[in-house]
């Protein structure tokens, strides 16, 4: 598969990220949303770094730091949907609607 | 052989996509999620990278999905016939998708990227990764462990029950 291809892969990838994280209405269903928008970029990177890179440990490091910084993401984005469930009884995205103006 | 390989895993990405966009069952999202994670470890395998496959696989499939998952039979989702999508929130987020999609699409095939020389084998060894994680990119993966130990405090302290809180 020649770079383009990888990079077409991971469109398709980040256009369904995007339309999960519009359209669903859990929260849960939101963060598969995102999950899927950044491995689409952690594809993008590893291609990259594959065909266009001289040194490829950059793309490599990159990556590891984006698994990294999800783990951290994922573990604050349950911790706060525990606690909205604990105190609202819902994790329905259409409900939470404190902080309408 | 390898072309074949290829094929697997790539439809193993789409057809985890599409189930975790499109399905309305989160157990069916959070499943989606796994297979195509799974299928990117393969690619980034075939890309010539064995611990970023590894580490996909270990931290990704193993961590963060059971944690997703463990978050899920806390929480109400599974137990509830989940409310249907109203028409015009899929409708606005299938149409802001594609637009999104044709931009980058067409940014992608306008953009010519230079090609370079590629790299000798002995530089995709795993040592390597080792010593640019001390060396060049060790303030990086200082700061990355910081926030990690700051998330994990931050994420106890959000989720611990109030005190008096009877319901926890």
């Amino acid at each position: 598969m020649s770079l383009e291809s990888f990079l077409l892969l991971s469109l398709v990838l980040f256009c369904l990220g995007l339309f999960a994280v519009l359209s669903h209405r859990n929260l849960i269903a939101v963060l598969v949303g995102v999950e899927l928008m950044m491995n689409a970029a952690s594809l993008n990177l590893m291609a990259f770094n594959r065909f266009r890179v001289t040194d490829p440990t950059t793309g490599q490091v990159f990556v590891l730091i984006i698994i990294g910084l999800a783990a951290a993401e994922v573990a604050i984005f349950l911790s706060i949907i525990l606690n909205l469930y604990r105190t609202r009884r819902t994790i329905d995205a259409e409900q939470l609607t404190e902080l309408r103006g | 052989m390898e072309q074949g390989v290829q094929y697997l895993f790539v439809g193993l990405v789409l057809t985890g996509g599409g189930m975790a966009a499109l399905s309305r069952y989160v157990l069916y999202n959070i499943i989606g999620l796994g297979i195509s994670l799974f299928g990117l470890a393969g690619l980034f395998l075939l890309l010539g990278s064995p611990f970023v496959a590894a580490m996909q696989l270990l931290i990704y499939l193993g961590g963060i999905t059971v944690a997703i998952v463990f978050a899920m039979m806390l929480s109400i989702a599974m137990t509830l016939d989940p409310p249907p999508r109203t028409p015009v929130k899929t409708g606005f987020g299938a149409v802001s998708a594609l637009v999104f999609g044709v931009g980058l699409y067409g940014a992608i095939t306008a953009t010519s990227f230079a090609a370079v020389a590629p790299a000798p084998a002995e530089a995709w060894a795993v040592s390597h990764i080792g010593s640019a994680l001390l060396e060049h990119y060790n303030l990086v993966f200082e700061t990355l462990s910081v926030v990690l130990l700051l998330a994990i405090i931050g994420a106890i302290l959000i989720a611990r029950p109030e005190r008096g809180d009877k319901a926890a």
